[in-house]
């Protein structure tokens, strides 16, 4: 089980992120829900070990994370928000590397690699470099890199981001199987759909602060509406029709 | 029984693929092809090219020392007791100056690439390895290059430059010890041209905030650049003044690493006086420091920005203000006639201002020019009996031409670098490719720098030492050849600046470049010696009419003689290929 308890992240004695707790159980699916600047991002870093909290702890299995982070980091699966690639490399040598750094036997790394790319129909471009692949094909390969060890925890941060229609779909479908075989997914995302249909449990962030925390089904009882709605009820308080129709006029009069 | 070489491929084969060595490799590949947060679209050579173009100016050098040791051409000249020893030192000083320069300037060039940043953080720390791992992998790397590159830049040298030299002679011995102490000489001055730079860097990254670093880096490397340079330059005076060095080495000599090892090369074949031993002690305590200077600043460095990058990336998004000066809108009225010119015009300016790898050029030929104008003035001072007389020497007049002309040369050559292709859509959306602005933008671009600089410098140094009448002449004829240069440069210019891709080699590449070097010697040698002549006698200047008029007139008719497919807009330039089949057949 993952766990974070009284998280808490400052820069510069400002708050990003302020007394976060919940916890994570094997077949559990989180999806993190808040707008820009909510502190989504710097709850993901935590998780993943890659800022230390100033105050509060993250444990996997009852440790703290932070006392053996390679050992963590051997059973975490992340694929973050930008896809920042080494341009020069093929996807398939990207690949083969992170196989390589992870400690997998190169064999192993090959036979996971071929079937991967095949599944996710990047095999006939895998001897292209990765300057060259579109942002749904970098994604993918970030996807790759981050289930091909088989780890138990998974960490996406809007991973959709420039996907396609069929890669989302297989996409979301994954994430559900992940969740139904036993996996920890911590998913943070702005679609709201793919949230409601994919996560069981939500957790709603506003200026660093949780100001929601359940199963998806109960967050929706307790509004009475669709999760769009839940959100923007809870979290921006806009009239978004308004908005759209005082750009317009903002158009019109230019 | 495996054979030894057997067993090696076998330890490779299995240490290739452990993670210590796979993050050096990938560390080294990426030092050489790509480095800065963005996906670079950078100029990529490839990494056996780059060490190709680095190995060519030793090789090259040496080879043209055999018109000045060549046994047979020195009978012919007369000379038959030459001492190789002292006849090779101005050379040596050249070599040792050459490694430094060049292996300098890599380091420079892959300044952004050496320290591992953001992608790196993103990329590998959630993986299972510590970055103390990560760290120990990037300082392997960097070692290895700055070994691969000492050696590579001087390989050729050092065998080639030795053998000349030692044809003189006709012992083999001969030979061997001078390629020797000279190989010592230029790889230790490689070494620690390399790890000074990479000091330089680490400890401003160790000492400044990430933020600030970033800011001032382009300058720090623009002031690299020009000592580099000024550092070239000196090879053709220093090797004389440090012949003459008797007792005590001259106080500029602490300013030239380069003298250190010339020292150490003269000590070692007993040729040193006492004031060349004393310079040569400094050689090897300075390439024992300057790694425990870099590796501990490197080592500061990096827990303070490697480590803090998911921290930067929340807290560092400061805020950027953009204000248009009252002096830029009023510019823009008055020289900017059409939506095209006004949009790209701000485009360019802000480019050249804002973007690394522009800014960087333009400072090193600045540099080279401040070189240049300083040896001007120097030699307009030798003789003059005043500063009038020295002031209106062919040399001193030629400080405004040797400066606009390297200007204009390097504007017109930064136009062609690209700055992140992918973005250029935006033009290729709405621009109209059949209507020719480019020429007129470039042109307008290199004026707007290049016109009030001479004002601000020609006109008020001659007006107060001259007078008011040679001012204004001197800056007349300064100005209209500025206007004269621009023009030819940007005759059938035809991209939207930076937004272009350049091919990495063009066929007429030596074409342009010898006719710069050409060109050079008419606008900043020949103008100002006729200049010098005619500011006694101004109606003299009136024989530049006819020369004005077809320097004016020779861009024009080029202009009208192009057919309109080649005065299309263009967005992507490819290599010309020497022979190019008609595909008839297909």
């Amino acid at each position: 089980m993952l766990e974070a308890v009284h998280l808490t992240k400052s820069y510069l004695s400002l708050p990003a992120v302020e007394d976060l707790t919940f916890s994570l159980r094997p077949g559990q699916v989180l999806g993190c829900l808040g707008p820009n600047g909510s502190g989504k991002s710097t709850t993901v870093k935590m998780l993943t070990g890659l800022l230390e909290p100033t105050r509060g702890v993250v444990h996997f299995d009852g440790r703290r994370i932070q006392d053996d982070l390679q050992a963590y980091r051997k059973r975490l699966g992340y694929v973050p928000e930008e896809a920042h690639l080494y341009p020069y490399l093929s996807g398939w040598e990207y690949l083969e590397m992170i196989g390589a750094l992870r400690g997998m036997g190169p064999g192993d790394v090959a036979v996971k690699i071929d079937s991967l790319l095949e599944l996710l129909a990047l095999h006939p471009h895998r001897h292209a470099t990765i300057g060259t692949y579109s942002k749904g094909m970098r994604q993918r390969i970030l996807l790759i890199s981050a289930i091909m060890h088989n780890p138990e925890i998974f960490i996406f941060d809007e991973p959709l981001s420039g996907l396609d229609v069929t890669s989302a779909l297989i996409f979301k479908n994954l994430v559900q199987e992940l969740g139904r075989s036993g996996k920890l997914v911590f998913y943070c995302s702005h679609v709201l759909e793919v949230v409601e249909k994919v996560c069981t449990d939500v957790l709603i962030l506003r200026k660093g602060v949780v100001i929601a925390q359940d199963t998806v089904a109960k967050i929706g009882e307790i509004i009475g509406q669709s999760l769009e709605n839940t959100f923007l009820h809870l979290v921006d308080d806009v009239d978004t029709m308004s908005v759209a129709r005082d750009i317009v006029g903002v158009m019109r009069a230019a | 029984m495996n054979s030894p070489f057997e067993v090696l491929r076998h330890w490779w084969e299995y240490y290739r693929e452990r993670p210590f060595l796979r993050l050096v490799r990938l560390f080294v590949a990426r030092i050489f092809r790509g480095g800065g947060d963005a996906d670079a679209e950078g100029i990529d050579l490839g990494i056996g090219l780059v060490l190709t173009l680095l190995a060519m100016p030793g090789g090259f050098v040496s080879l043209l020392l055999l018109n000045k040791y060549g046994t047979f051409l020195q009978w012919l000249r007369g000379n038959t007791n030459v001492d190789p020893l002292l006849v090779s030192l101005p050379d040596e000083y050249f070599f040792i100056v050459l490694s430094m320069t060049v292996t300098g300037a890599v380091a420079v060039w892959r300044w952004d690439a050496i320290f591992p940043d953001r992608r790196d953080f993103i990329n590998l720390v959630p993986l299972p390895i510590s970055t103390r791992t990560i760290f120990l992998a990037n300082l392997t790397a960097v070692l290895f290059l700055a070994a691969l590159i000492a050696l590579d830049v001087n390989a050729v040298s050092c065998v080639l430059f030795p053998a000349v030299v030692g044809a003189t002679q006709n012992k083999f011995l001969f030979f061997l010890r001078f390629a020797g102490v000279h190989a010592q000489g230029v790889l230790l001055s490689s070494v620690f041209s390399f790890l000074a730079v990479f000091s330089i860097l680490g400890l401003l990254m160790a000492v400044l905030p990430p933020l600030a670093f970033k800011r001032i880096s382009a300058y720090i490397r623009g002031v690299v650049v020009v000592y580099l340079v000024t550092l070239l330059c000196t090879t053709a005076a220093v090797p004389d003044k440090l012949m003459r060095v008797k007792e005590h080495a001259p106080s500029w000599t602490l300013l030239l690493p380069s003298s250190w090892f010339l020292s150490w090369c003269q000590a070692l074949r007993g040729r040193a006086g006492a004031g060349l031993v004393e310079l040569a002690r400094l050689a090897l305590p300075a390439v024992a420091v300057i790694p425990v200077i870099a590796f501990g600043a490197y080592a500061v460095a990096y827990r303070r920005h490697f480590m803090r990058i998911p921290e930067m990336a929340e807290a560092g998004s400061a805020t950027f203000t953009s204000r248009e000066s009252r002096s830029e809108s009023w510019l823009q009225r008055l020289i900017l006639r059409t939506p095209f010119q006004k949009g790209c015009f701000g485009f360019v300016w802000k480019t050249l201002l804002r973007s690394e790898a522009h800014r960087l050029v333009l400072t090193a030929v600045g540099g080279l020019g401040l070189v240049l104008a300083s040896q001007a003035l120097m030699h307009a001072f030798e003789g003059a009996k005043s500063l009038r007389e020295a002031a209106l020497s062919p040399d001193a007049l030629a400080i405004p031409y040797i400066l606009t002309f390297l200007i204009i040369i390097a504007l017109r050559g930064v136009f062609e670098i690209p700055v992140d292709v992918r973005s250029n859509w935006v033009f290729q959306l709405m621009l109209d490719q059949d209507r020719q602005e480019c020429e007129s933008l470039g042109r307008k671009v290199v004026l707007t720098v290049v016109l009030p600089l001479v004002a601000a410098l020609a006109f008020p140094a001659y007006a107060y030492l001259e007078g008011f009448r040679v001012a204004a002449l001197h800056t007349l004829v300064v100005g209209i050849w500025t206007v004269l240069l621009t023009n030819m440069v940007v005759v059938r210019f035809r991209k939207v600046p930076f937004t272009c891709t350049l091919p990495v080699f063009k066929q007429h590449s030596i074409v342009v470049l010898v006719s710069w070097c050409f060109g050079y010697l008419i606008y900043a040698v020949s103008t100002p010696e006729f200049e010098s002549s005619a500011l006694a006698q101004p109606w003299r200047l009136l024989s530049l009419v006819p020369v004005v008029a077809v320097a004016w007139f020779v861009p024009h008719s080029l202009n009208k003689s192009t057919i309109d497919i080649e005065k299309k807009l263009i967005f992507e330039e490819s290599a010309t290929r020497a022979f190019q089949t008609l595909g008839l057949g297909d």
